[in-house]
């Protein structure tokens, strides 16, 4: 900040006669007269100078001892205006009277400096700002012959010096030539390669913060203030979010061998399998989480969704099928990779026959050469113009991928062929009641070609071979009818969870309103009657599931044969009647869709079915076609904030922020945890939450790793003490002979200590990197190794979770849970009981929910811990008891860091005063130690658990204030060592309470825990 | 405008004894002047002139000084020069005293009225003198403050302005 002021006042003072004195050295230099010459003649001045000066001064030192034989006093002037004494004043003794010449010229050197001062303007104002305002003319800062004639030359020289400040234009294209349509796409089509776009990135670009995210460019969310107004949407009307960059991920081979390869991939455990019979059969869609072959519960992948191509001939089971897994981009490589080990395929297909879509390819050509010659010159440039001017094609699909990368890879021994289709859907989940009235008002079932009507010029022949087939008429009919059946559906959620359903439809850009509307369903269609009542018990039959998308070469054509916009506003205008229907006929594109139900909420109590809506599939180069109707019927489009807010709302783990044990989601905790740091350490230590001394110990990640290890040792370190629970034994079978009450003898005790400590040891280096990783996030570890090799995993078994949630609730809450209770064969928490889940799961997570019983509103990364005893009793006698507080904790790093900041300024000394380069090994190891940060833990975390008053338990990934249910509400996960151990040790009516603090606060606030299925 | 409003005294350090030039730097004469002001009005005078107060400009060979202070209390740092006999640098002592030449509201002004004051100075030099070589090198020092003032557009033209300083010489 000094530095600053300090150029500030230099160049204020940049014209400003300098001082003059004589030398300070006058006394020491009367006998040595000889050596005066070479010495500086004049002290560097103090007042009003800047570096430079001082720099200028002393490269001029060197000429002036021979210069000041020649006068023996003599007054020079300097550049800029500025003047300097000879060094005759030291080097002669002080004469006893004054001369006449020396008095004037040191007058006169005064007169020509002050002149100079005078005449240059002072401040870094313009010319004509100088000018009193009566003086002052229109456009002088422009023409400079408004100017008075004395300051024209000044305004010269500073116009063009402004001239020269100013940015030069990159482009070499004039700005009409710029917007023109082919260059715009020319451009779009190079800005696209290194960032995918999706289809309706321009629309986004324009209303949407746009963030570069996974390799998409995406909007994160609106430019208007619309928090509220979207979860309104969410809950009332319809949200619009294009998920175009989720990747879709192509099994084509027979079914057997396909499900035989993937089975090893997920568990029973989990939940459904890819052989689940309603997703088998292609009616629903199915959602699981995959992991590495074998290695169920570690080595998550992530949660993908699927659909399968429904089959044509039930039973069959070595039919070739079609199987698209709908992943995150984040999860793609890992999960592609498994994949294709699981499949054996390992043999890429060259891409010229198997590349999907024969369009982006040659604009990619075309476009790529023409893009270097643009830069060479104006000549070719033209020329390569003219001849792209047709073929310049907007880009549709990837294009930061290499047309020679392999897309599809086959088995010669499954005979399984895996290509990734990223880019060559879009897919649009539009969320909320009202999307069935949009979509059935925005989408019209294509008509149907009748026999007699001119085929010839049509381009759209795949249409036309299916009109002529009339079980492929039939199949539309019925579509068509189910469709126009769910406008008369309230709500989304209505529908079975995951339905699928097929459909053929006309352009939506011809009934396209004229003005934007808010679709309302239609009281008629709400009729209730049978037919609406079988759609909802039955769900959409088995063959509606069938669409065209399926197909590669259908789809090509549909891009392919896509009217333009322009084409289409031309024929409209054309119209005899303006603003009538138009009608293309036969030549009006016919485009296959997929509809597919997602479920809102499905786990807990309240709220079921909450944020349900419907996904779109198109094919690629229809999004803009679709998403605008969509837009003008009411849909409010949301960006990925928006799912955010819809995941938390709906309790569902957030990809890739919520999968701690996965790869993504460590990578994604990293690069949130540098953010976190680096926005952390942009403001003064004054002004940001001293994190040590509010004993928070990693406040931008989340040690799960380290908080797992410590619960163990924790529990295991209290077993020692008679009355706790006995020692896990090795394996069931060891646990199963013992009695469980009866303190077991030493020899099981030592037994898994044995095991522990090679293990513990083992995981060393490992658990130094992530006990480095809070304070020093950049230097944390590489991110496949925690998938790879640690026993950290995340629980998702779902009868385990089942017994965890029949445990977390008040035992006595009610007599629901105590019916619910033996109804479903649970046990009754002890500890006998938690042990063969501990000892399944060793340093397992459970993903919780938490709903605060007060006030407050969680944040992310906001702590979990175990209430006390004292603050039950608290709570027992105040029912408004906010929470405990945490005391204050002492700084220990505070007193390192002013040491080391002392020690640089030492180093800093030195390095100015004797030389340069013996300061610098001295600084060598100083820069070798790690930069301490005010405010936060440096060097490897202590026990995270115990560090704080209340025990902590885990970490909120997920939290804010909920509006759906109005309270604060957070998800997360803890500990399930630590949460088994918690809720045994919890009297039964308050069974589940814990204790949320956020990282920047000493306020504890109490929480429910609950875990949903 | 929004700006703190100065006077800048302009000041003339007159002094019998060529060596107090010598000691004259910014550092012992705002020491000096402050000194001053404390003892003359008091512990109040101090801290009101302290605030703003600088030496913005000092030539030992002319003994001109230019000091800055805060308009209000002007007059106080004004009053209290007058009391100043001594310069006291490195222990040594000489007598001198200030003369103001003028007092303006900003630093051009005086800086416009120091020229016009120098150049009196220097006329009525040329008139008083008998010595013909003396004569002669006043002379040319006042052909050269003018000289500079013809040909200050040229020196900001080209780059190497020492080179100009010489050749004028």
């Amino acid at each position: 900040m000094s530095n600053a002021k300090e150029r500030k006042h230099a160049k204020k003072m940049r014209n400003q006669p300098t001082n003059v004195t004589l030398s300070s050295g006058f006394v020491a230099d009367r006998g040595v007269k000889h050596h005066n010459g070479g010495g500086k003649a004049f002290q560097a001045p103090r007042l009003g100078t800047a570096p430079p000066r001082q720099t200028k001064t002393t490269h001029y030192a060197p000429p002036e001892p021979d210069v000041s034989e020649q006068l023996s006093s003599r007054v020079m002037f300097k550049k800029k205006g500025g003047w300097r004494a000879g060094p005759e004043g030291t080097s002669q003794e002080i004469p006893k009277y004054i001369t006449a010449s020396t008095f004037a010229q040191a007058r006169a050197a005064e007169i020509s400096a002050m002149l100079k001062a005078v005449t240059q303007k002072s401040s870094n104002s313009l010319v004509f700002q100088t000018l009193p305002r009566h003086m002052r003319r229109r456009a002088m800062s422009h023409n400079v012959k408004r100017l008075p004639r004395r300051l024209q030359e000044m305004a010269q020289k500073e116009a063009e010096k402004a001239v020269h400040q100013k940015k030069e234009h990159s482009k070499n294209k004039c700005h009409k030539a710029r917007r023109c349509h082919v260059n715009r796409m020319l451009e779009f089509n190079r800005r696209q390669k290194k960032n995918i776009w999706l289809e309706t990135h321009i629309w986004h670009a324009k209303r949407f913060h746009v963030v570069r995210q996974w390799g998409y460019c995406l909007g994160e969310r609106p430019t208007v203030k619309s928090h509220r107004a979207c979860y309104r949407a969410m809950t009332n009307r319809c949200l619009l979010q294009d998920l175009s960059y989720y990747c879709c991920l192509e099994l084509k081979g027979k079914e057997e061998e396909i499900l035989k390869a993937l089975s090893p991939m997920c568990s029973i455990d989990t939940g459904l399998t890819f052989a689940a019979v309603h997703c088998l059969s292609g009616k629903r869609q199915g959602s699981l989480t995959l992991y590495r072959a074998h290695r169920y519960p570690h080595g998550v992948l992530g949660p993908v969704t699927f659909i399968w191509r429904p089959e044509r001939t039930p039973g069959d089971t070595s039919a070739s099928r079609q199987l698209w897994i709908w992943l995150h981009p984040t999860l793609k490589q890992d999960i592609l990779e498994e994949v294709k080990a699981a499949c054996q395929c390992t043999e890429p297909v060259t891409p010229t026959p198997c590349v999907p879509d024969p369009l982006p390819t040659p604009s990619h050509g075309q476009s790529q050469p023409a893009l270097p010659d643009e830069k060479i010159g104006k000549k070719r440039k033209r020329k390569d113009d003219g001849e792209d001017a047709k073929p310049v094609k907007k880009f549709f699909g990837d294009g930061t991928r290499d047309p020679h990368q392999p897309r599809s890879w086959i088995s010669a021994a499954t005979g399984i062929v895996i290509s990734d289709l990223t880019m060559e859907m879009n897919r649009f989940r539009l969320i909320g009641p009202l999307s069935h009235s949009i979509l059935t008002e925005a989408l019209k079932a294509a008509s149907v070609h009748m026999e007699g009507e001119d085929t010839e010029k049509t381009p759209h022949l795949w249409w036309i071979e299916t009109c002529k087939n009339p079980d492929a008429v039939s199949l539309h009919r019925r579509q068509e009818a189910i469709f126009e059946l769910l406008g008369g559906v309230t709500s989304p959620a209505e529908i079975p969870a995951g339905t699928v359903l097929g459909l053929t439809v006309g352009d939506p850009r011809i009934n396209l309103p004229q003005k934007r509307s808010t679709a309302l369903p239609n009281p008629e269609k709400c009729q209730d009657n049978e037919e609406v009542r079988q759609l909802l018990l039955e769900g959409v039959p088995v063959e509606c599931a069938h669409s065209f998308i399926w197909s590669h070469a259908v789809c090509e054509s549909v891009t392919e044969n896509k009217i333009s916009d322009q084409d289409l506003n031309q024929k409209r205008s054309e119209l005899l009647v303006p603003g009538s229907q138009l009608v293309l006929g036969p030549h009006e594109s016919k485009i296959p869709i997929l509809l597919i139900q997602q479920p809102g909420r499905v786990a807990g109590d309240d709220r079921r079915g909450w944020g349900s809506g419907w996904d779109v599939l198109l094919p690629k180069g229809w999004g803009m076609a679709f998403w605008i109707p969509f837009i003008y019927r009411g849909a409010r489009a949301g960006g990925l904030k928006e799912a955010r807010v819809h995941s938390q709302y709906k309790r569902s783990p957030y990809v890739p922020g919520d999968f701690p044990d996965c790869s993504a989601g460590v990578l994604f905790a990293e690069e949130q945890a540098n953010d976190l740091l680096e926005k952390y350490k942009r403001r003064p230590p004054a002004k940001r939450p001293n994190y040590v001394k509010l004993g928070t110990l990693a406040p931008f990640c989340c040690p799960w790793e380290q908080l797992t290890r410590d619960w163990e040792s924790r529990v295991q370190a209290r077993e020692g003490s008679p009355g706790a629970f006995p020692p896990r034994g090795e394996g069931s079978d060891l646990r199963g002979d013992e009695v469980p009450c009866v303190p077991t003898p030493e020899k099981p005790r030592q037994a898994p200590d044995e095991a522990d400590t090679p293990l513990q040891d083992a995981r060393g280096p490992e658990g130094e990197r992530d006990t480095e990783c809070p304070a020093q996030a950049g230097a944390a570890g590489l991110p496949g190794q925690d998938a790879t090799g640690s026993l950290l995993c995340v629980l998702r078994s779902r009868a385990a979770l089942k017994q965890l949630s029949a445990w977390c609730g008040p035992s006595c809450g009610g007599r629901r849970a105590a019916q619910r209770a033996p109804g479903r064969g649970q046990r009754d928490l002890t500890p006998e009981a938690c042990l063969p889940l501990l000892d399944r799961f060793p340093r397992a997570l459970v993903w919780v929910s938490l709903s605060l019983l007060g006030k407050g509103s969680p944040e992310p990364r906001t702590m979990i811990c175990v209430p006390a005893e004292e603050d039950f009793l608290q709570l027992g006698r105040d029912r408004l008891y906010c929470g405990p507080q945490e005391p204050k904790h002492s700084d220990p790093f505070k007193s390192k860091i002013r040491k080391q900041k002392e020690k640089k300024k030492v180093e800093k000394r030195q390095n100015h005063g004797p030389a340069g380069s013996e300061g610098l090994p001295v600084g060598g190891p100083a820069v070798g130690l790690p930069a301490l940060t005010l405010g936060l833990w440096s060097g490897p975390l202590p026990d995270v658990t115990s560090h704080c008053s209340r025990a902590l338990l885990g970490f909120v990934t997920q939290g804010d204030f909920s509006m759906a249910v109005g309270c604060g509400e957070a998800l997360g996960f803890v500990s399930l060592t630590g949460l088994l151990d918690t809720l045994c040790r919890q009297p039964a009516a308050q069974r589940g309470l814990v204790l949320l603090r956020p990282p920047a606060s000493p306020q504890y606030r109490f929480a429910r825990i609950a875990i949903e299925l | 405008m929004v700006r703190f409003k100065h006077r800048y005294l302009l000041c003339e350090v007159v002094s019998d004894d060529p060596r107090c030039r010598l000691s004259l730097d910014d550092r012992a004469l705002c020491g000096l002047v402050r000194d001053t002001i404390a003892r003359v009005h008091g512990t109040f005078g101090a801290a009101a002139c302290s605030i703003g107060f600088a030496v913005r400009y000092l030539n030992a060979y002319t003994g001109v000084v230019l000091l800055r202070c805060r308009k209000d209390f002007y007059q106080l740092v004004w009053s209290a020069l007058p009391f100043i006999t001594h310069l006291e640098n490195k222990g040594h002592r000489y007598p001198c005293f200030l003369n103001t030449l003028h007092v303006g509201g900003t630093i051009r002004t005086c800086q416009k009225f120091l020229i016009q004051y120098n150049r009196r100075q220097l006329l009525i030099l040329l008139q008083n003198c008998t010595d013909e070589g003396e004569r002669e090198a006043i002379q040319k020092s006042v052909t050269k403050s003018c000289l500079l003032d013809r040909e200050s557009g040229e020196e900001e033209l080209s780059d190497g302005g020492d080179e100009v300083a010489e050749a004028m010489e």
